[in-house]
């Protein structure tokens, strides 16, 4: 029976989440601005996955490190000093059939898990809101063995029918669309939200309800959707942070709080 | 004859770029751009250039847009992640179509570099196939595949007159050492018909005899002495970036786009038109926020 921590926040119970998807010695690629997804694989690392590999802008291995610093930036520098290789940026894409694990955001998200980061609203370049643009996405959802979408807005408006446009391609028109388009990674595994965990169903790969965070009922999740999700008959509850879990990430891995400020 | 020195200082390398040429600029994000030079360009009125930006530019693409010189960019990103997750004058700019921007994503611009380096009209690249791209960016175009019949994108070469990058330190000779990642540096260098080094110190040939490892590329065409020459950007090795600059200018910037210009005027006079030199311009920062910037 696990001791599971009482008092938590919603981006340490993804973080944990995050933490147990992590199989030791996978090869993760560490994107920028998600401090949850960055401190669920550290979490992992210091627990179940020493020869796991993290790889930024630099690859490295943090095991025997105590505390690690936050590093509001990937390109803070004082990281290299974990670092046992400084893989040039422009050869990340000569290894990219070989990172098993990635993590990206979205503007909008839509139900076969395509990815809209470029922009909302009217015709190119028109746009009503423009987006920061395709970043890394395009390629690295092509290839990656599997990737997990991370929002911090479950909102109609983010978790849409269809993305007004697409900068990554998940699961594309539903069944097996992406695999007749030719790439090779394995598509998005599961969406995490504020509010909940989703999941893709096989054949149609059209989003699922995988489980609700404590404290969300599965109608709050219909409701702050802009889709009609495929809800199973039985919704169990995401599994909370253990007390072991939650004392690593706020003493060796999120020592300025970051976690906790949602 | 004795062996060629390609020391320059930043004014010269800056007068090197003119109206309508495209230039690509080193760096990541928030580290590694060569400010200086920049900087310089900007106060030289230059006008109408294509920008090659790092395949995840930074805020120096958005002054640069900011203060009018540039008319095409290309980069997947322009931003300065928490401090501003897009920059302010990207946005607008993109969005009102004053400059246009040849969308990519990372992968996508490395395949275009890639190209040009190796003299070849364009090179396949699989990332990107089935998304947007391709409909906003006319000159991505799909073809398939003669070997295995697959749909791919053609990425045409990215041609460049000057490439513009940031490295650690480099000899007289152009012999150039980076002591942290050179990110797109060195592609960037290739892919360019010209390309010139902005460096933290020139040091001897003897100093980079001791450790030819840490060579990332020799025979550039300029080596430019610019110490904190990345600031307000990081630079690998020396300094971590200066936030409370980057907020200020992201300040002036946000305000310039809702209609009051007059902060970012003032940011621009103060810290790119007035200054003398770059030993000015460091000046006006000041020695205390310099070495505060030091990091390990």
């Amino acid at each position: 029976m696990s001791d599971y921590a009482e008092d938590y926040s919603v981006r340490e119970l993804l973080a944990a989440f995050i933490s147990r998807e992590i199989r030791d010695g996978e090869r993760v690629l560490i994107g920028a601005n998600l401090p949850a997804c960055r401190a669920g694989i550290l979490l992992a690392h210091l627990t179940h996955a020493p020869n796991m590999e993290w790889l930024q802008f630099y690859r490295a291995n943090f095991t025997d490190v105590k505390q690690i610093e936050s590093f509001e930036f990937v390109t803070d520098y004082s990281g290299f000093k974990y670092c046992e290789e400084v893989p040039e940026y422009e050869h990340l894409w000569d290894i990219i059939r070989k990172i098993d694990v990635s993590f990206f955001g979205g503007l909008q998200i839509d139900k076969y898990g395509n990815i809209n980061l470029l922009g909302v609203g009217g015709k190119y370049p028109k746009l009503m809101f423009r987006g920061p643009g395709a970043i890394g996405q395009s390629t690295i959802t092509a290839y990656v063995n599997r990737y997990y979408i991370y929002t911090e807005r479950h909102h109609p408006l983010v978790l849409v029918d269809r993305c007004e446009y697409v900068t990554a391609v998940g699961w594309l028109d539903g069944g097996d669309s992406r695999e007749r388009l030719g790439l090779p990674g394995g598509g998005p595994k599961y969406v995490l939200t504020p509010l909940c965990i989703m999941d893709f169903e096989e054949k149609t790969k059209r989003m699922r309800l995988k489980s609700v965070h404590p404290g969300v009922s599965v109608e709050d999740v219909k409701s702050n959707t802009g889709f009609e999700l495929i809800v199973p008959d039985d919704v169990p509850e995401t599994e909370p942070p253990t007390r072991e879990e939650l004392e690593i990430l706020r003493t060796r891995i999120d020592r300025d709080g970051i976690l906790r400020e949602l | 004859m004795g062996r060629k020195e390609v020391v320059m200082t930043v004014e010269e390398a800056a007068s090197t770029v003119r109206d309508g040429m495209t230039i690509s600029i080193g760096g990541i994000l928030t580290a590694n751009h060569p400010m200086a030079i920049i900087r310089r360009i900007i106060k030289n009125g230059v006008k109408n250039l294509t920008v090659v930006g790092s395949p995840a530019a930074g805020l120096e693409i958005d002054l640069m847009i900011g203060a009018g010189v540039v008319r095409k960019v290309a980069t997947a990103y322009v931003g300065g992640e928490s401090l501003a997750p897009i920059g302010p004058f990207f946005r607008r700019a993109a969005v009102e179509g004053t400059v246009q921007v040849w969308e990519c994503d990372e992968a996508i611009l490395c395949t275009a570099l890639r190209a040009a380096a190796e003299g070849l009209p364009f090179l396949p690249w699989l990332g990107g196939v089935g998304t947007c791209l391709p409909e906003i960016n006319p000159e991505l175009k799909y073809f398939e595949d003669p070997i295995r019949g697959q749909k791919l994108l053609a990425v045409p070469a990215m041609e460049i007159d000057v490439a513009i990058l940031h490295a650690s330190w480099g000899d007289p000779y152009g012999n150039i050492q980076y002591v942290g990642n050179t990110y797109a540096d060195i592609l960037m260098a290739r892919a360019a018909k010209k390309c010139i080094f902005q460096v933290e110190k020139v040091v001897s040939n003897e100093e980079v005899k001791r450790n030819p490892y840490l060579t990332k590329i020799s025979g550039v065409d300029a080596v430019v002495p610019a110490p904190y020459g990345s600031h307000p950007f990081s630079s690998d090795g020396f300094y971590g970036l200066d936030k409370e600059h980057l907020k200020e200018y992201v300040a002036a910037a946000r305000a310039s786009v809702k209609g009051d210009p007059e902060p970012f005027n003032q940011y621009l006079r103060k810290y790119v038109l007035e200054p003398e030199s770059h030993e000015d311009y460091l000046e006006k920062i000041g020695i205390k926020r310099l070495l505060s910037l030091y990091k390990y």
